[in-house]
């Protein structure tokens, strides 16, 4: 009976995401666990590549950062400056800033840098992972030229009240701790997520950025260093309330704020005094969306709101004789944006349907360094129309037409059109076989356009085409479901814009590179039932060819035809979960080909990275104890200690453990 | 029994897999044979901010041979982030490694390392008083170091802070010596040359310059001529336009001799063997014969369309032959080039470098 109450909890959580959605097309339910068969044919879809993060990952990865999961998990590959620090995230080889991310609906990549810090963003708070592939990402928004991450919550409107808690404990006095309280009907909802992160990240490595020189024999030894000065802390809270005064109508408010405070670690090879070049950084956030959905006889209608402030203080400190630990560096950012989305749709449930769509967003940037004094203050007005037109054929064809104008501080952008299909290639079979043509843009960021000193307020938007297609198939066995998709695209992307040293001694952003991305994307899902054991695996493949096609600067240059600096060429992924009566088993592999730091691909062994190949494993039991639903996990990340880097000289941590307990009432 | 079956089959497969990333291959090289030539010129290259790729190249004149990453090869121990200037005295070669908070020292010849110096907050350059004593500028420090080359210790502090949070005053760079007098000059968000007595290691006076004193350079009659860009635009320090200015001999005045307009944003201040002749680069390079009764002399054309984009990073003349060599940049992300000419600007040759080539010096 207890392992029939796991596995029920499981397979709750499993398919729960997709039936409120009401995507499911079908349930198997063989014994205890019940598989569902996911819609791939959607006329609202068609053409469009998306990647559905598995709620079971999402819950094994609940006390990870989203960087985490993407890099383990789907096929974005993340830049990673080491444990609990910046990471960064390139989707289908394009820059940070060209991945678009939401936090239910509404924009959080910074204003000011163009980009999203994954290593601040927990999993715990995700109910829900979307990736919008290249140009799916136009269903959106614009300036997803590599594509959208997608974070959304949602309301269980069968809760009537649960407390759970998550407490992780890992090596070099790692500490997680979430805890979550929701309490309603069915009509409101009230839901709380607290947590708090830290790590004193103190590993040790191998140090072979400082030598000791031996003064007789001038023999070099290297020391064995530790991570100092890489702690980070975070804490945050996630408030939901959810309210349906009657069942057309749905009501809510979501507020997410959140503290970070990082020190950022000396480079390894530095030996200067013990308490000079101190930095820190701090990011300081507030979100709050509201939302209100109405499901009237023609369609659904949309009104959002939404405001996000982000405070960011970066300083480094050095000690002086004579007058104590003073900044060097001060610098201190205040982004503030405003959301506000009006959309209507209608004839989802017929053959023809359409939706309307207007966005109005202000984002506002101040940023100083007290120190030198430089700053800027810059600002910018975005308005996007959307119109949206699908057609479906007899269950064969679906044709999707989604055409897009936008406007910057009054200024008009050239249009935005999309195309996608979705051929449905034998009658009855979820045999897709699907492609989109599009163009895209992305606005520069703020800094940019008005960074001091090299701020560039000439420069032109990144204009992407795209033209991509693949396969999607998926059929359920007795007991068994496989989903699988191959993608094959082609982006061409100009005015790509690159900080570059300019004439008057500092650096300036133009609008000089182009580049052409072509690649390749697999992933394979099975899941299913075999005798007493239920089993998930999941793997991605990317092949992802990113290439300079700029004019040289010079002769001399030798960047162009050349793949861009830290794209792998190859990277993929594999997870397999296997569940066994109250025991729970997790296998993890993740690797990337080796990825270059020089525009010109240089071979030489000092600047290139070595392939990456990873593996943890992870192994737990749930168990029930009166009311109380338990769960303890232990896991071994890097399991074989292996030597590795994700950037030069930051050597990243061995093998090390985590002990993940949770409590569920 | 399934459970057992997975054991059986699943850990040795996971066994195989180890040591499946080969990071560490990196380290396993045999140090290439080659002949060191005697003469050459080090081609300091700083790498990347955070990236520790900074390295040394090693350029023969005569033979033309390059050595790439010669203190690496040789000692297969990387220099450190971002090396920013090197000394020679006697044998001995120093080199200063800003972002690593240190000095190597090694053999110049032989390219062997030898030792080093450390402690240093973000040090800049290095200037040799004595056998016993030198200076180190620093960025951060606000303050000089006075080191011991011998013990490679440091013995003093010569501190140069203005007390005052704005700025993060002084920043000491380049240093150049008259006398018992050595001039340094404050070059970020500043516009003193400070002057210290190298026998009381302390400031005795500064001498006001125009904005950003970015380089000096010392000609056959020991005036001290200072190069200041007049800072960036939109600064809350404010921007004037750039100049080239003298110091007499032993003077503590400062006059200006050339003028720039505001767009402009000159570098690179040298001066040739003879010590006549200036030259700088200023999108092109250029030369100022020191006591000039005509303006400069455009010596070498940047490549670079309308020089907006400019990797021209670094300037030195050679002692013995008054031949030009520049240091491209490229686009900072690759290997970079030198171009050499001859002392009338015409090209004799071009080699590849390390990354971000932004510095020289010469072993005769």
């Amino acid at each position: 009976m207890r392992r029939v109450a796991c596995i029920i909890a499981m397979a709750g959580l499993l398919v729960s995401p997709l039936y409120s959605q009401g995507m499911q097309d079908s349930v198997y339910v063989i014994q205890e666990v019940a598989i569902t068969k996911e819609r791939i044919f959607v006329k609202e879809q068609a053409g469009m590549k998306q990647t559905q993060v598995d709620s079971v990952v999402l819950q094994n990865k609940a006390h990870l950062s989203l960087s985490d999961l993407l890099s383990e998990n789907t096929s974005v590959f993340i830049k990673n400056h080491g444990r609990g620090a910046l990471a960064t995230a390139s989707f289908r080889g394009t820059s940070p800033s060209h991945t678009q991310v939401s936090w239910n609906g509404i924009n959080i990549n910074s204003p000011m840098a163009g980009m999203v810090d994954f290593s601040l963003i927990p999993v715990y708070i995700i109910d829900e992972l979307n990736l919008k592939h290249g140009s799916a990402s136009l269903a959106d928004r614009s300036g997803g030229i590599g594509g959208s991450i997608n974070i959304n919550n949602r309301a269980d409107w069968n809760d009537k009240y649960s407390i759970a808690y998550l407490q992780g404990i890992g090596s070099y006095s790692t500490f997680d701790e979430f805890l979550q309280v929701g309490v309603g009907n069915k009509k409101i909802q009230i839901k709380t997520r607290l947590y708090h992160n830290y790590s004193k990240n103190d590993y040790t490595f191998y140090n072979r950025g400082i030598a000791n020189i031996d003064p007789v024999s001038g023999a070099i030894s290297n020391p064995i260093d530790t991570n100092h000065n890489a702690s980070y802390m975070r804490y945050g809270l996630l408030q939901e309330i959810y309210y349906r005064p009657a069942s057309n109508h749905l009501l809510s408010l979501k507020y997410w704020g959140q503290f970070a405070d990082r020190t950022i670690p000396k480079p390894t090879s530095y030996e200067g005094p013990d308490n000079s070049n101190l930095n820190s950084q701090e990011d300081r956030d507030h979100r709050v969306v509201a939302d209100w959905k109405y499901y009237g006889n023609f369609g659904k209608l949309l009104l959002r709101s939404g405001y996000a402030e982000k405070g960011l203080d970066y300083k480094q400190m050095n000690q002086v004789p004579g007058l104590g630990l003073i900044p060097a560096i001060w610098s201190e950012s205040r982004q503030q944006s405003l959301y506000n989305t009006f959309s209507y749709s209608g004839g989802t449930d017929g053959d023809l349907s359409w939706k309307g769509s207007i966005d109005l967003n202000y984002h506002k940037v101040r940023s100083a360094d007290s120190v030198s004094g430089a700053g800027y203050e810059g600002q910018r007005n975005e308005l996007s129309t959307m119109f949206a037109v699908r057609k479906s054929f007899k269950d064969r064809v679906n044709l999707n037409l989604m055409l897009r104008q936008e406007w910057v501080d009054g200024l008009r952008l050239p249009f935005i059109p999309y195309f996608g299909m979705d051929l449905r290639l034998i009658e009855g079979v979820d045999l897709l076989l699907k492609g989109n043509l599009a163009r895209n843009y992305h606005l520069p960021t703020l800094n940019d356009l008005y960074w001091q000193p090299g701020g560039n307020p000439d420069l032109l938007p990144e204009v992407g085409y795209t033209v991509e297609g693949g396969l999607a198939y998926q059929q359920a066995f007795s007991g068994h479901l496989l989903l699988t998709e191959l993608s094959l695209y082609r982006s061409q992307i100009d005015n790509w814009i690159i900080w570059i040293p300019s004439y008057r001694g500092y650096w300036e952003p133009r609008n000089i590179r182009s580049v052409l991305s072509k690649g390749l994307e697999y992933n394979i899902q099975l899941q299913g039932y075999i005798s007493e054991f239920n089993y998930r695996l999941s793997a991605t493949y990317g092949y992802t060819s990113a290439v300079n096609q700029g004019d040289p600067l010079i002769w001399s240059d030798e960047s162009y035809g050349k793949q861009l600096v830290y794209i792998p060429l190859h990277s993929g992924n594999m997870m397999a979960h296997l569940g066994w009566g109250n025991l729970f088993f997790t296998y993890q592999f993740n690797a990337y080909s080796e990825r270059y730091t020089t525009s010109s691909n240089d071979v030489s062994r000092r600047d290139k990275l070595y392939p990456y190949f990873m593996n943890d494993i992870s192994a737990g039991s749930t168990f029930r104890l009166k009311r109380l639903d338990l769960s303890l996990e232990f896991k071994v990340y890097n399991l074989l200690n292996e030597p590795y880097h994700t950037i030069l000289y930051r050597p990243m941590p061995g093998r090390n453990y985590q002990l993940v307990f949770k409590i569920q009432i | 029994m399934l459970i057992r079956k997975i054991i059986y089959i699943g850990l040795p497969l996971l066994l195989s897999l180890t040591g499946c990333m080969k990071d560490d291959e990196l380290w396993e090289f045999e140090k290439p044979a080659y002949d060191i030539p005697y003469a050459g010129i080090f081609v300091i290259n700083e790498g990347n901010f955070m990236y520790g790729n900074a390295s040394l190249t090693y350029y023969d004149p005569e033979t033309r041979q390059v050595i790439d990453d010669v203190f690496f090869q040789t000692n297969a121990l990387p220099l450190g982030d971002v090396a920013h200037s090197m000394t020679i005295r006697d044998s001995l070669a120093y080199v200063v490694i800003n972002n690593s908070g240190r000095i190597y020292i090694f053999n110049k010849n032989t390219f062997e390392v030898k030792g080093k110096i450390t402690g240093l907050t973000s040090p800049r350059y290095m200037h040799f008083i004595s056998e016993t004593k030198a200076y180190v500028t620093d960025l951060y420090a606000r303050s000089i170091a006075v080191v011991n080359p011998q013990t490679m210790e440091v013995t003093g502090a010569i501190p140069v802070s203005n007390n005052n949070g704005d700025f993060y005053q002084h920043a000491t760079e380049q240093m150049l010596q008259y006398d018992r007098f050595v001039y340094t000059n404050c070059w970020s968000y500043d516009k003193q040359v400070l002057v210290i007595d190298s026998e009381e290691d302390r400031v005795v006076d500064s001498i006001e310059v125009r904005k950003q004193p970015n380089s000096m350079a010392m000609d056959r009659y020991n005036n001290l001529w200072v190069l200041c860009d007049g800072g960036t635009e939109g600064s809350p320090y404010g921007k004037e336009a750039a100049g080239l200015m003298r110091i007499g001999a032993g003077s503590t005045e400062a006059e200006l001799v050339l003028d720039f307009s505001p767009e402009e944003m000159p570098r690179d201040l040298k001066i040739n063997g003879t010590g006549d002749t200036l030259y700088y680069i200023n999108g092109d390079v250029y030369s100022y014969a020191v006591n000039a009764s005509a303006g400069p002399k455009l010596l070498v054309e940047s490549p670079y369309e309308g020089s907006m984009l400019n990797g021209f990073y670094g300037l030195e003349v050679d002692p013995q032959s008054s031949e030009i060599y520049v240091a491209d940049a490229v686009d900072f992300v690759q290997k970079g080039m030198v171009y050499r000419f001859s002392p009338e600007g015409v090209a004799v040759d071009t080699f590849r470098t390390g990354i971000a080539p932004g510095g020289f010096c010469f072993n005769f």
